[in-house]
């Protein structure tokens, strides 16, 4: 290793394991999201509140900006990208963009967390340790999407009254005031099919592990499943859209396909690969 | 009009007696101050345990904003500290001997501000009983902190920080706490005699002295610049447009220290006034602290404008937009008025006749340092109103709750400052005559140079300069 | 526990109980269960659960969706007894799989809670929990004398419920069901009997080349929005398909069209006139299909008649054109907005012969297929149900009627004046699970089981291909013991009103086994009684392979009604229906109004839609409140300011507004804007002309911040949500090529 050659592959070196070290995991979970496919109807976004025990905080409190929306559509009415619309019209409708933790490789938010309470799994997983977690909220002003979300209050109660409270997944905690959280990729069910899999001596297959916005997503727009198993349905496409996990610097065959991972530039190496909405222009 | 900056003539004994005076029964108006600094703390503490029981979003926090006052606070007030380091230990190596009588309360300001600012990180942490996870405690289970968050410096740089400055506070306050042990009476005697640790004055003691006084002040200057450089990292560490700027350390630095520049002017007049510490506290010192304060005023307000400049030149688009957002966005008045603080009001410390003007220079240093805040806010909150995702873009103006722990935290620091100056002697006694030693000498040139060659090896405390030995030292 | 012999279960129970004895001697707290057996209660402990009940392992069980009627099939997640979330059934030829967000959040509906949990008869002017006995007493005393004077208000409904409730109905003498449903097709559908022969068409967006959706928002909320959510899908890929949406705000579907239209409610019709008229003149069609007649009213509506009655340029209508013929075949659909108006069915006959003219019927139009037990069919619902069942409440025509699945009360336009109306009747039952308005004015409440705690079976309104029976099986028991389930009631009541024919059957459960041992060989497919019957509830649907038949198509008159004028109220009132409250069921669970709206993004509180025009000439901007008024009355509401609505239309979404119905439905109130219309209805189908409404827009003066997530609705630049051409898109996974 010579200076020269640090300098000259810095960038590579500054990456360190992320740099291709995820071939080393057992799995590497991703998700790719046709933003033409989605309609932007929220069926993801409830399906992650009734899975995930997300609290519901009442008005008052989403317009002060304390919601827990883990996936949250998010709805734009430009389009930059073709010149935006200054018409007197919204005529090409408005572009959705379902917003969950984009797990990235090189995360903002784990660095930066005094107490490690998040890091990455050899999942490929941004991982949220509640119990670990003291609230600094560093996190979340350093992650780039924001899409980290904080018990500004404890919302059992008032999110949960006898009986709605029984619907709770046993299977996650729920959070109380004072720790920061965000979508895990549903680590649970991720969890439950691996150790089905174990039990039953295989290996974990496309579509064991299935998130709950994947699987509830009326147009199958999210796809969701393992890196790593080169004959899963997302790795087939994040192939085709020739975007790679990892590198710096996307170079594409054909520059016209249409995978892309947001704030790309900002090198976050995001685990979720968005493909352009499309119009008849 | 003055220009000595002590009277050289002033008597020994009226030195102690002037400062021991101020450490005297308090009257009716000191119990007033203390009273009314006890309400601002109590207004603190209940809105903290009300924060306490029902969550971090009683102040307004919110998403984005993660973080509001309580971080601006905190970055101020550990600016605040940096004033004491500055008088004692930089000027005290570089032997600017005008410090003398002032940077007793400087350190002591320094000491508390600390401790004022080390509040804040555990009053914002969402669940603050376990606060002491950030610190490397050995853990059978073997879980550490994250050493590579900015959060965790914090907490060394912090911790350390404090430490050193306590501990150089109290050093440099030894041969005093020597002189009041030997005229006071009661729980007082008790109490100097124990903290004066057995001081004598004799020659070792001195010798001594000298060497671990000079050791710290050495140790504190890289670790004040370390730690306010620390403290922006938690900023410039960042990827957030707006806080991931390259000049952050030298930018925090010298707002630190101009804060604390300003923050030793205000307490300055406020002594001198209630104290009667004219002789002491004299015109022309605080016209060499105003000089000085305007020195790093402009530094700071180079500082600012390349910081503008190099977002401004820079290709980064959204850091541009968050600048543009504070030029012009909903934060934007705060902002001029930060501005107006921070760099047109400094210019009346370069104007003599206000800068000998007391009540005009009391309302300046609260200018100074009312723009230094507002400056830390807007860093923390405008960044977080205009980040790199538009979907998260949100004004939040900080609730009650937030405000009035932030107001108490003045109520605090003025709490510990009012116990401090009846407890411990707010000018340094010894370091006074040493001054007005010199000045002897330099106004008797004979006697100058008939000590000359001995000065420079034996200075202080010299017994065979034909002088009277300070009492009590 | 019958007899004397102990199984394993019991010896296991028996175990346990002693063990439990042992523990609490030895002074612990062990929790334990108890349970009602034989009237005997018992002790039972954790060591011997449920068979079904593995502790820490979910286990799903199908069943079928109840939240609107389009009945997608769903897996429940059983643990330890509960049912914790609901997944699409991937076996279902209704959503394959999928779920909406109304499906997701119905067990917030299971396990509300405010939910009714006592049968309750009113007594001295106060709804007062009495005993089920008594409750049933009292509605059997008043049917016997009712004389046959009864009427049955429902929801939508089928299977086996359905009809049990005509058996009970035929057995006291009754002949009124109507099935009222807010939002519904039944203009279309009469229309669509009338020229195709088929009331409920099979659509197929998967083969159009092109979807003109006149405010159909097939995404959302018409007829089977999950099923066409697949279909679109698969629209969107491969050669991808153009879809061009014409309404006077935008729908869910509106917003992901690539090119949207906005029209006046009641102008649809002149703009799909138009569009055949283009490709007539331009000679992109044979005009031949369509009778003479039909032609020469087409040719009234040249470009320039359209443009000036809708403001739809030519340009716009030649592009419409160009996109439908080039992309042949491609389908015409007519929503809400185009069919519930005063000249509706002329709406929806246009739109109909566009896709004669298209060509359409038979490539995407297909007929309609229906379940072979006709007397399990879909009672589809209309709005005209709920005008006549008014109207004969108001003649005194009902001693009593039973209201299910239904809140007429709170859906009801002002203009009929239903309360007054409902009032008439001697004994209002409502057969509730919660205290919605209408619920709390009825004289009797029998608190019903929720859908996933009770039996049923549904034939889904629109049924696709492979469709058939969907099976609703309790996913848990009762979280109350105090509720009982639909059929159970309607057996009870219909027993007692004489059917002896039901006596053979203890509960709902028999009666639905009974059912489907019942049915036709051809169905059942080989398998024994007990086999399909098993076989069915594990599916959660029975299919039948439907035949697709043919369209008779007839072509009547495709004059366009006018638009009344009146200077007094110079708007459009838009009730638009959005998926989350839907018509209004949703507003008591807290998941749906916690939901952004998806176009909007308001959430937990009404809005009205104006474009960016119209508020400057009012001088509001977003969050200002701004009162609609109508003949009917008068509302206050905050403004949401887009292009995405017609300058002369206000649109108020419908749901929100109760003034009952739980905490989360009155806690952040909104608006209805069901109580701004008036009694119109379209001529024809006799529905309720929910966009006919004309209204006046006034400012108030107020404003407040608008309770709408996100800072931005820009991306100020950012590659957020990146968009590109269809051709680029074509070029790279167009064809065979397609990637996702």
């Amino acid at each position: 290793m010579s200076l020269k050659n640090v300098l000259e592959n810095w960038s590579d070196y500054r990456k360190g394991h992320e740099q291709g070290g995820h071939h080393d995991y057992e799995h590497m979970w991703v998700m790719a999201v046709d933003l033409d496919k989605c309609t932007g109807c929220n069926a993801c976004s409830v399906a992650c509140y009734a899975e995930n025990n997300l609290a519901v905080v009442g008005k008052e409190r989403m317009m002060k900006g304390q919601g827990m929306h883990w996936l949250r559509v998010e709805r734009y009415w430009d389009e930059p990208q073709i010149g935006g619309d200054d018409g007197q019209f919204q005529s090409a409708g408005g572009s959705f963009l379902p917003m969950m933790c984009q797990h990235c490789n090189a995360a903002t938010c784990e660095p930066v967390c005094p107490v490690a309470a998040t890091y990455h799994t050899p999942d490929g997983l941004n991982a949220q340790v509640y119990n670990r977690c003291i609230g600094s909220r560093y996190c979340s002003n350093n992650c780039p999407y924001r899409l980290r979300y904080f018990n500004f209050f404890s919302y059992y109660e008032e999110s949960w009254p006898e009986p709605l409270n029984q619907q709770l997944n046993p299977d996650l905690s729920v959070r109380d005031k004072g720790v920061m959280e965000k979508c895990t990729f549903c680590v649970q069910r991720i969890r439950t099919a691996k150790d089905t899999a174990r039990r039953e001596g295989r290996a974990v297959q496309d579509g064991d592990a299935v998130t709950a916005c994947a699987q509830t997503c009326p147009t199958q727009a999210i796809v969701f499943g393992d890196m790593l198993d080169k004959e899963s349905r997302v790795s087939k496409i994040w192939a085709k859209q020739q975007v790679e996990l990892g590198k710096t610097k996307q170079v594409k065959a054909n520059p016209e396909l249409r995978g892309y991972r947001i704030l790309e530039g900002l090198n976050t190496d995001p685990c979720i690969m968005y493909l352009d909405r499309v119009r008849e222009v | 009009m003055q220009t000595k900056d002590i009277n050289e003539n002033i008597a020994w004994a009226q030195i102690n007696a002037d400062v021991l005076r101020s450490m005297e029964s308090p009257r009716m108006g000191y119990w007033i101050a203390v009273a009314a600094c006890l309400a601002m703390v109590a207004c603190a503490v209940v809105a903290e345990i009300y924060q306490y029981q029902i969550g971090m979003g009683v102040g307004n926090l919110n998403w984005p904003h993660m973080w509001d006052i309580y971080i601006a606070t905190f970055v101020f007030w550990i600016g605040m500290s940096h004033s004491g380091t500055l008088l004692s230990a930089i000027l005290h190596i570089i032997h600017a001997d005008w410090r003398k009588p002032i940077y007793r309360f400087a350190e002591a300001m320094t000491t508390f501000s600390l401790m004022t600012a080390g509040l804040f990180p555990i009053i914002h942490l969402g669940r603050v009983w376990n606060m002491y996870w950030v610190l490397p405690y050995v853990s059978d289970r073997g879980i550490w902190p994250n050493y590579r968050s900015p959060l965790v410096w914090d907490a060394f740089a912090i911790t350390t920080y404090l430490t050193s400055s306590a501990l150089f506070l109290f050093i440099g306050m030894i041969p005093d706490l020597a002189i009041c042990r030997d005229n006071a009476r009661g729980w007082r005697q008790k109490l100097y005699t124990v903290l004066s640790m057995g001081w004598q004055g004799d020659d070792r003691q001195w010798r001594n002295f000298r060497k671990i006084y000079l050791l710290m002040a050495c140790f504190l200057i890289p670790l004040a610049v370390s730690v306010h450089s620390i403290v922006s990292a938690d900023f410039a560490m960042s990827i957030m447009p707006g806080w991931h700027i390259t000049s952050f350390p030298p930018y925090f630095v010298a707002g630190a220290l101009y804060s604390g520049c300003a923050a030793i002017i205000t307490l300055f007049i406020i002594l001198r006034y209630f104290f009667r510490f004219d002789e002491y506290m004299t015109i022309p010192i605080l016209e060499k602290t105003c000089k000085l304060t305007f020195a790093i005023a402009m530094v700071w307000s180079y500082l600012t404008l390349i910081e503008f400049a190099s977002v401004w030149y820079g290709h980064d688009l959204v850091a541009k937009e968050s600048l543009m957002e504070r030029f012009v966005g909903p934060y934007s008045p705060f902002f001029w008025l930060m501005l107006f603080c921070g760099i047109i009001c400094p210019f009346a410390l370069a104007i003599e006749k206000m800068r000998r003007h007391l009540p005009t220079m009391f309302v300046v240093s609260l200018l100074l340092n009312l723009g230094m805040w507002l400056e830390r806010w807007m860093i923390v909150t405008p960044t977080l109103a205009t980040s790199h995702y538009p979907f998260a873009w949100d004004v939040m103006w900080p609730g009650m709750v937030q405000w009035a722990i932030v107001f108490g935290s003045f109520g605090w620091f003025g709490l510990l400052f009012l116990i401090f100056v009846k407890v411990f002697p707010s000018v340094s006694m010894y370091e006074v005559k040493e001054m007005v030693f010199h000045r002897r000498h330099a106004h008797r040139p004979d006697l100058a140079a008939k000590f000359h060659r001995r000065s420079s090896d034996q200075q202080p405390g010299d017994t065979a300069s034909g002088q009277p030995r300070p009492e009590g030292a | 526990m019958s007899g004397n012999d102990i199984n394993r279960r019991d010896f296991l129970k028996f175990m346990g109980l002693g063990g439990a004895g042992a523990v609490t001697l030895s002074g612990c707290d062990m929790p334990t269960t108890v349970t009602l057996e034989e009237g005997k209660e018992e002790v039972v402990s954790y060591l011997a659960p449920e068979e079904y009940v593995i502790p820490g392992i979910g286990v799903w069980y199908a069943s079928t969706c109840q939240q609107c009627p389009s009945g997608c099939g769903v897996h429940g997640r059983v643990r330890e007894g509960r049912v914790l979330k609901l997944e699409g059934n991937p076996d279902s030829p209704v959503n394959a799989g999928v779920l909406c967000q109304m499906g997701q959040a119905s067990l917030q509906g299971h396990y509300n809670p405010d939910r009714i949990t006592k049968p309750m008869v009113r007594k001295g002017g106060n709804l007062t929990e009495v005993s089920w006995e008594e409750a049933i007493e009292l509605v059997n005393s008043k049917v016997g004398a009712a004389n046959g004077k009864v009427a049955m208000l429902t929801g939508a409904m089928s299977g086996h419920q359905a009809e049990l409730m005509d058996t009970y109905l035929a057995k006291i003498g009754g002949k009124d069901h109507f099935v009222y449903e807010t939002i519904n097709n039944a203009v279309a559908e009469a229309v669509n009997a009338e020229m195709f022969g088929s009331a409920q068409p099979r659509y197929n967006l998967d083969k159009a080349g092109a979807v003109l959706s006149f405010g159909a928002d097939f995404l959302a909320t018409w007829v089977s929005p999950m099923h066409f959510s697949q279909q679109y899908a698969k629209f969107r890929t491969g050669n991808r398909g153009v879809l061009i949406a014409v309404e006077p705000n935008m729908s869910l579907t509106g917003a992901n069209a690539d090119m949207w239209v906005p029209a006046k409610p009641g102008t649809e019709g002149v703009i799909a006139l138009g569009v055949a008229n283009v490709l007539i003149s331009k000679k992109m069609v044979d005009g031949s299909v369509l009778p003479v007649d039909a032609l020469a009213t087409i040719s009234q509506y040249g470009v320039d008649k359209v443009t000036a009655e809708t403001g739809v340029g030519g340009d716009v209508l030649v592009r419409i054109a160009t996109y439908l013929k080039e992309r042949s075949p491609s389908l015409v659909l007519a929503g809400a907005s185009a069919q519930s108006n005063t000249g509706g069915s002329q709406v929806v006959a246009a739109v109909n012969a566009l896709n004669i003219l298209l060509g359409n019927v038979g490539k995407t139009i297909g007929a309609e297929d229906a379940f072979p037990v006709k007397s399990l069919a879909p009672r589809r619902g209309s709005s005209a149900a709920l005008a006549a069942f008014a109207k004969g409440a108001d003649a005194g025509d009902y001693e009593v009627a039973f209201i299910y699945n239904t809140n007429p009360l709170y859906s009801a336009p002002a203009g009929l004046e239903l309360n007054g109306k409902l009032a008439k009747v001697g004994l209002k039952v409502a057969l509730s699970m919660f205290p919605d308005e209408t619920t709390l004015a009825a004289d009797v409440v029998l608190p019903l089981a929720s859908p996933y705690e009770d039996w049923g079976t549904q034939v889904p309104g629109y049924l696709p291909s492979e469709g058939g029976l969907n099976v609703q099986q309790p996913l848990m028991r009762p979280l109350y013991s105090t509720v009982k389930g639909l059929g159970d009631v309607l057996l009870v009541l219909a027993k007692a009103a004489g059917a002896e024919e039901l006596n053979q059957y203890a509960d709902f459960y028999a009666y639905l086994q009974a059912g489907f041992a019942a049915m036709p060989a051809s169905i059942k497919g080989g398998m024994s009684d007990a086999e399909f019957w098993s076989k069915s509830r594990q599916k959660g649907f029975v299919a039948v392979a439907n035949s697709q038949g043919s369209l008779n198509v007839k072509v009547g008159d495709l004059a366009q009604v006018a638009d009344k004028a009146g200077s007094d109220f110079p708007m459009h009132l838009a009730p638009a229906a959005r998926a989350g409250m839907y018509d209004g069921r949703n507003a008591n669970l807290p998941w749906l109004q916690e939901q952004p709206d998806p176009i909007t993004k308001v959430f937990w509180d009404s809005w009205a839609e104006l474009h960016p025009s119209t508020a400057a000439k009012l001088g509001v901007k977003e969050g200002d409140f701004i009162r609609v008024e109508s003949a009917q009355g008068s509302l206050e509401v905050q403004v949401y300011v887009y292009k995405g609505v017609h300058p002369d239309v206000v649109a108020v979404p419908m749901g929100r507004g109760h003034d009952e119905y739980g905490r989360f439905a009155s806690r952040e109130k909104g608006v209805n804007p069901l109580k701004l219309i008036g009694g119109d209805v379209d001529a024809k189908s006799g529905e309720l002309a929910l966009y006919s409404t004309k209204v006046r827009v006034s400012k108030t003066g107020r404003s407040a911040e608008m309770p709408r997530l996100g800072g931005s609705e820009s991306q100020v630049g950012r590659r957020l949500v990146s968009t590109v051409s269809a051709d680029v898109y074509r070029r790279t996974e167009g064809g065979g090529n397609n990637v996702a």
